[in-house]
């Protein structure tokens, strides 16, 4: 029995029960390797299915999943799904959309053929850590790895959609801790790719090299309100905290504090940012999302001014408004919105100009999950970076924390650069932007 | 759950092909989840996860493999599979297993499996949000659930083991938001634990929303938080983060085998404050992080980490104890069958001490009283740490003066160990989530209120 069959039996009862659905079924399989005093430490496989199905009945939405794809199994989800809908409050807005017919994403891009060795991919995780600790002042490597996922996502409606979409990803990181003296650090670095031969090790192990030397003699600076620029990848941890600002789903839910004031300044007027699924080069490249939407660009935030928000079709249905195909939906979850890849389009300042005079340059933020509120805007992480005057790197700085209101911020902003730099995982991308008054304790 | 035959064979396969030593870990779970938003039912999800995980052991390496089938001929593929490289003279097949029951010390009556009582978790958070709402006008939105699983497991291994447990779940919270104007803030409540849906007897849901709109409306009026180095007097509760953070990831021999601990060789020192005692104690009755044994089929127990601030014991799991020499502690976790186990927490606390939660603000010239912390991170190599606080007050000689907000405390394990000065009497727990290398996991952190003399918070003002 394949997986379309399975799918048809489940819709079947679905509309049998007078209800309408959709069914996702997620299929993956990994390889994750890990190295530890020169021979492997981890060596895991895996092989994975999931079958996740939503059913909208008399305006009531009810979700259900299961693991195990036997008839009895699929037939409980279905049983499940009905019950947990009357549960729910009616909500009219959300329906299974009318797209029709077939969707696929293009292997070639997004799941390239590679004749891919085992012994290469063991052999780069073991190199990972040998070379990484053979490097100066390094005494261990407590985390490395190699992995290879291969993913699979099928989505079938009761309106006859039937979407497919595969991709790749291979990861490839290492963690030093560094000693000297009293003085300790952990830093790494890692990339992302499709294919494996396209990871560089080496430029991993020399960054997560630099950054754990340039960092190990950190301390913290006077307490004050600093000129701060964010590297690419804590300016992307940044804006992914604060992310729910443009959820269309959280202003439907009352917990979005930009829900009134799309049309209104609320940044910078040299800020621009947009969700750019179309950038083929990144990770977040995406045709269509979880309703079988096309995607396109999507201005957020144009010259300072909220554009749109992200919707679905259920939360562009409460607002009167069209889905901006951000529709989202695991296995596991309800229907909700996501980003696919965000940008914020180049400044015109050149590199002197933003980094004139002195500034803090962040490199690690800690406490992502438990110091930012995505409502209040209100944020307090341990920081770490440099000191920096006129571009030049002066201190490295240690045992800091950076404090704000993240939607202050946004008014705040001194420079923005002329370069966009990807992040490490490769699904945001931006230029440098100076903050100014931000507050540092030391 | 997995056919003992089928079990035999595998494991007889991976001792055929050499591994020092094999084990199946075999997980159904069945989750429940209701969530409201304001005074509806937002949505209501459930499903059944299910998986056998293979773990093979050659020498001090770990290969692991996992699947959602159950036929021997699947599993076998997957042991030939992670074993290729490393296959060596077989050795003489396992001699059968010994089921053994463990001992149930976390009896529950009511299980999602009997029947997930949807009706009255709905009546439960709707009577929350209401008690939220009437709370003040500035209340402008409310968020509930009530989670509920059962986690079947059986564990076989090539020493004979067998043994299965079943982990009953439930969770119930509220969320508030305070809105003035442009201003907004959040407060919550929380309250689970290793039991069924009787948790709802000791839920008052009238006192879950007025909590959750306490802090929401406090955190409302809070000013910035002054920053700098201070004393600070953490409170009761989810306050012993500080101590889940600042040093019980450090105890772990998932990061003290790597020497990736700054504790790793400073057994039997004194570590801590001589007022600091620390447990890790999976036998307290069903309390959110208790087990009855871990997930690697050993029974668990109560640990002593730190006694008079001298560090006492490690939490160890299998390969922990083959690295390091150090006893298994029964801390062998995962979140599913997906991980390998590695050496996790449970409940950790710090123990009552003798100070009066008046007598250490009342020694505070210019601090912080965090009445409710958020959580926090570490990395176990520098021992450098960061947690939230969710509730606190600026403090100015000796007395509370006005809430504040966005403020992170950060240092490092061994400096405010050190620093930890009065251990108050009002010992309670809170539970929580803890994310690490397999996954994450339910544990429940505590403490009575404590004083730090000296820690740097990090404010907006």
């Amino acid at each position: 029995m394949t997986t379309q069959d399975r799918a048809n039996s489940v819709l079947d009862q679905v509309n049998a029960a007078g209800a309408s659905g959709d069914l996702i079924v997620d299929a993956s399989q990994s390889l994750s390797l890990k190295a530890r005093n020169g021979d492997l430490e981890e060596y895991k496989v895996s092989s994975r299915q999931v079958y996740g199905l939503r059913v909208i009945k008399d305006g009531r939405v009810g979700t259900a999943y299961s693991e195990d794809s036997d008839a009895s199994a699929l037939e409980s989800i279905v049983e499940q799904a009905i019950v947990n809908a009357s549960f729910a409050g009616e909500d009219l807005n959300e329906t299974i959309l009318p797209n029709a017919g077939e969707l696929r994403t293009d292997d070639a891009l997004l799941h390239p053929e590679e004749e891919t060795n085992i012994e290469d991919q063991i052999e780069m995780a073991l190199r990972l850590e040998r070379e990484l600790g053979s490097r100066n002042k390094v005494t261990s490597v407590p985390y490395n790895g190699v992995q290879d996922t291969s993913s699979e996502r099928q989505v079938f409606t009761s309106s006859g959609m039937s979407a497919l979409s595969r991709s790749r990803v291979c990861v490839c990181y290492a963690y030093a801790i560094a000693e000297e003296g009293d003085n300790n650090a952990m830093e790494g670095a890692g990339q992302v790719s499709r294919l494996f031969s396209d990871l560089d090790d080496a430029r991993v192990v020399d960054k997560a090299h630099t950054d754990c030397l340039s960092i190990l003699e950190g301390k913290p600076v006077p307490s004050k309100h600093y000129d701060v620029i964010f590297d690419e990848e804590t300016q992307t941890d940044m804006f992914g905290v604060f992310a729910s600002m443009f959820s269309g789903k959280s202003a439907k839910d009352g917990v979005n504090p930009m829900r009134d004031k799309v049309g209104e300044g609320i940044a910078d007027q040299r800020l621009t940012i947009r969700d750019n699924p179309l950038i083929i080069e990144g990770q977040g490249y995406a045709l269509f999302d979880a309703e079988g939407t096309a995607t396109r660009a999507t201005p957020l935030i144009v010259d300072g001014k909220l554009e749109t928000l992200i919707h679905n079709s259920a939360t562009a249905s409460h607002f009167d408004l069209q889905t901006t195909g951000h529709a989202s939906r695991s296995p596991r979850s309800t229907l909700g919105v996501s980003l696919h890849q965000i940008e914020i389009l180049p400044g015109t300042e050149s590199e002197a100009s933003l980094k004139s005079g002195e500034y803090v340059e962040l490199t690690n933020l800690d406490g992502l999950h438990s110091g930012g509120n995505p409502i209040s805007g209100d944020f307090s992480f341990g920081a770490a970076g440099y000191l920096c005057k006129d571009g030049h790197r002066v201190q490295p700085v240690r045992g800091i924390t950076v404090a704000g209101n993240f939607f202050q911020m946004l008014k705040k902003i001194a420079a923005i650069g002329s370069e966009q730099k990807w992040n490490w995982q490769k699904d945001s991308l931006m230029p440098s932007i100076r903050f100014s008054d931000v507050a540092i304790s030391g | 759950m997995l056919d003992v035959e089928v079990s035999q064979s595998v494991i007889d396969h991976a001792l055929s092909l050499g591994a020092d030593f094999a084990d199946l870990f075999v997980e159904r779970r069945r989750v429940n989840d209701v969530n409201t938003l304001s005074d509806k039912v937002q949505s209501v999800q459930s499903g059944i996860d299910f998986g056998i995980g293979i773990r093979l052991v050659y020498g001090t390496k770990v290969l692991y493999g996992y699947t959602n089938r159950t036929d021997a001929d699947e599993l076998k593929r997957i042991t030939s599979e992670l074993a290729a490289r490393d296959a060596k003279a077989a050795e003489p097949a396992s001699g059968g297993f010994d089921f053994r029951v463990p001992q149930d010390l976390h009896p529950v009556v009511n299980k999602l499996s009997d029947d997930p009582e949807g009706d009255e978790k709905v009546a439960c958070l709707l009577e929350a949000d209401q008690a939220a709402r009437v709370t003040s006008d500035y209340i402008s939105q409310t968020r509930g659930f009530c989670m509920q699983i059962e986690q079947d497991i059986e564990v076989f291994n090539s020493e004979g083991l067998h043994t299965r447990d079943t982990r009953n779940y439930t969770r119930v919270g509220t969320s508030a938001i305070a809105s003035d104007g442009g201003e907004q803030a959040t407060g919550g409540w929380n309250d689970g634990g290793l039991i069924g849906w009787e948790v709802r007897k000791r839920i008052d849901p009238k006192e879950m929303g007025n909590e959750a709109a306490r802090q929401a409306l406090v955190n409302l009026k809070a000013k910035p938080c002054p920053s700098g180095r201070m004393p600070v007097v953490i409170g009761p509760g989810f306050g012993g983060v500080i101590f889940h953070e600042a040093c019980g990831h450090l105890l772990e021999t998932t990061s003290v085998a790597k020497k990736a601990s700054v504790f790793h060789d400073q057994m039997g020192e004194l570590i801590a404050n001589p007022v600091v005692n620390a447990v890790d104690d999976g036998t307290m009755t069903n309390e959110w992080g208790s087990l009855n044994i871990d997930d690697e089929g050993m029974g668990t127990q109560r640990t002593q980490l730190i006694k008079d601030g001298v560090l006492t014991s490690f939490l160890v799991d299998r390969m922990g104890a083959q690295q390091t020499g150090y006893d298994r502690t029964g801390s062998g976790r995962r979140q599913n069958y997906s991980f390998a186990p590695a050496s996790r927490m449970r409940n950790t606390f710090i123990e009552s001490g003798d100070s009066e939660i008046d007598e250490m603000i009342g020694s505070i010239d210019k601090g912080l009283f965090a009445a409710h912390m958020g959580g926090g991170s570490v990395k176990p190599g520098t021992g450098e740490f960061n947690f939230a606080v969710r509730e606190g007050y600026y403090v100015e000689d000796g007395k509370i003066q006005h809430p504040v907000k966005a403020a992170t405390l950060i240092s490092t394990g061994p400096a405010v160990l050190k620093e930890i000065s009065m251990v108050g009497k009002d010992f309670s727990l809170a539970c929580g989530m803890c994310g690490s290398v397999s996954g994450s996991l339910p544990t429940t952190v505590g403490q009575p209120t404590l004083k730090v003399d000296d820690i740097l918070v990090g404010g907006n003002e």
